[in-house]
């Protein structure tokens, strides 16, 4: 049969945003592929130099909706490094908690998507009931439900509001009760398993050369985490285990694996949150104001020319970095140059190469495996 | 519990990374200085500039000697006020990551205060300067980490870097019918209003200027 070429996307449910992946087939199978992406390209890096460094953290939250707290935190760190800000401790503890608390609210958003991707429509229903309980608590800390703007360069914008730590407790205990629930409505169905074992085989060194990072690596069997390996919080502190998956195959991780190693993660952010709480410094249950000490060290606002800011911080979908270099223009108000490493961006090509030899059926759950967003894809 | 990478892991990954350079290409042009971050646990990590001409040595020898599998940055930098020798800047981050492929049914959990050697993690920066001109190029390292593919198409898409030996070079954020030797990051091109002085005629902001007014977008 004569080899063709189809176009999926950029308007295509298995693409979870705008992209398109052509795909040459040979009958049903997949023998080669291409992506394209910049779609949504707004040109971040731009804006930013004509920001100061304040100004650019609700630019850092809309590189992806899915996972604002965690891109905005990333920045902030890069930023601390530039300026070389002091942070105190208890904003340290309320940063970790909202990224876990993220980190939950993401990974419930992957799952609402893989989940009719596989055509398990109930998955949607159930992950967007439970992310909503995590974001209401994250519009108690910033404000609003998506878009947090709320670490600061030297902490964070405001304390945890008085009930919030109960709230929290109470909220994550629920959840760690329906995940098992999700994992009996998931593991015990013929058509998730036979959809996701066997299918999109992706091994640890060849995820490494190709730049992919995070769950997608922890599935393939080792506990590399930049949350210990390049520590920048207080997780040294906390009671957790990077989540790690057994690979069943040489060939390394399947979508089965991913899809566990998320749910592992869910498990372990859960357990964060809740002993981050208890060791908080100044205890759970008090409210300081907006710039205390206790939360908040001022920063200095200008960085000469010749310094340079990098951070590398273990995002939802994988390693996100900034490298940031200072001296732009207001005498160094501004950046001169901001660059953003999306661990998506990178994925996205890999992915569409791991689909080779597949069947054309097997191309969403690949794809939705490796949890897709296209706009940190795109800045 | 899991714990993490302790100081003096870091500094003494630090030191043999910066002393193995130092033993391999010292001498050579290529500059190489242990930095600590200011921010989180103020870690070190390993920083060298580098002349182009040496890039690709240090790059293989990187690869397959020091360890250094992961290429998670290519940054390219414009400079039109620097000094003649610095007009461009391409800056590297890579990552040396514990990682293999698994026997099945079996997984690699790290007791990550025994880490020694090679397995500690590491972070390298790498800068080269390039001279001032219409078209910087440095060699291209995508043969070396695949990784390396769509971060250097990304930098001669935004920035117009030029990479020498890059197979399948196109744009990948900007429109593909983009005008040839349009790179939005280079400093001659300006976002229209980026500054108060520039978008108002007075310091109060009463009258703004007309939408175009000799405005190079």
């Amino acid at each position: 049969m004569a080899q063709m070429w189809i176009t999926m996307g950029p308007q295509h449910p298995m693409t979870h945003g705008l992209w398109t992946l052509r795909v040459k087939v040979d009958g049903e199978t997949v023998v080669d592929t291409e992506a394209e992406l910049g779609y949504i390209h707004r040109g971040v890096e731009k804006i930013c130099e004509a920001r100061d460094f304040t100004q650019v953290t609700p630019y850092c939250d809309r590189l992806c909706y899915v996972s604002a707290m965690t891109w905005a935190n990333s920045y902030i760190y890069a930023a601390e490094d530039l300026l070389e800000a002091e942070v105190p401790a208890r904003a340290e503890y309320i940063r970790l908690i909202s990224a876990e608390l993220q980190r939950l609210a993401s990974h419930l958003m992957w799952l609402g998507a893989f989940g009719p991707d596989i055509g398990n429509l109930t998955l949607m229903t159930w992950c967007m009931r439970d992310r909503e309980m995590f974001l209401d608590l994250l519009q108690e800390l910033g404000g609003s439900r998506m878009h947090y703007n709320y670490p600061r360069i030297g902490g964070v914008k405001r304390d945890m509001p008085i009930g919030f730590a109960d709230r929290v407790i109470a909220k994550t205990k629920l959840f760690e009760k329906r995940l098992d629930e999700y994992e009996m409505m998931l593991d015990e169905s013929t058509i998730w398993l036979v959809r996701l074992q066997g299918v999109g085989y992706a091994n640890a060194e060849s995820m490494v050369d190709a730049g992919v990072s995070g769950p997608n690596v922890r599935a393939a069997g080792v506990n590399y985490d930049v949350r210990w390996a390049h520590p920048y919080s207080v997780y040294d502190e906390i009671d957790w285990e990077p989540a790690v998956e057994k690979p069943t195959s040489v060939k390394g991780a399947d979508c089965y694996d991913r899809y566990r190693v998320r749910m592992e993660e869910m498990r372990q952010s859960c357990r964060m949150v809740l002993d981050a709480l208890n060791k908080i410094p100044g205890g759970k249950n008090t409210n300081y104001a907006n710039g205390d000490e206790m939360i908040y060290t001022k920063a200095p606002t200008r960085a000469p020319e010749g310094a340079t800011g990098f951070s590398n911080y273990e995002c939802t979908r994988g390693a996100s970095q900034f490298y940031i270099q200072g001296g732009g223009e207001g005498r160094g108000k501004n950046p001169y140059r901001v660059s953003i490493r999306s661990p998506m961006f990178i994925t996205i090509p890999y992915v569409a190469k791991t689909m080779i030899g597949y069947k054309i059926a097997d191309i969403p759950a690949i794809m939705g495996s490796f949890d897709p967003c296209i706009g940190e894809t795109d800045r | 519990m899991v714990g993490s990478i302790s100081v003096e892991q870091n500094t003494s990954a630090a030191e043999s990374c910066l002393a193995a350079i130092n033993d391999r290409f010292g001498g050579s042009g290529i500059v190489a200085s242990i930095e600590n971050h200011s921010n989180a646990k103020k870690y070190a990590f390993v920083r060298a500039i580098c002349p182009p001409q040496h890039w690709l040595a240090l790059a293989k020898w990187m690869k397959y000697d020091l360890g250094v599998n992961y290429c998670s940055m290519v940054t390219g930098t414009h400079f039109p006020d620097g000094p003649d020798e610095r007009g461009w800047e391409v800056a590297y981050h890579f990552l040396r990551q514990p990682i293999q492929d698994q026997v099945p049914n079996t997984c690699t959990v790290h007791d990550v205060n025994a880490l020694s050697g090679m397995d500690i993690p590491m972070e390298f920066e790498v800068f080269i300067p390039l001279p001032q001109g219409e078209s910087p190029s440095v060699p291209s390292i995508q043969s070396i980490w695949v990784g390396a593919d769509w971060n250097e198409k990304e930098t001669w898409d935004l920035v117009g870097i030029k990479f020498e030996g890059h197979e399948n070079m196109h744009r990948v954020l900007n429109p593909n019918d983009s005008p040839e030797g349009f790179h939005p990051l280079q400093k001659q091109h300006k976002l229209r209003y980026h500054d108060h002085n520039e978008m108002y005629d007075d310091p109060q902001g009463f009258m703004r200027k007309p939408a175009d007014e000799g405005r190079v977008k």
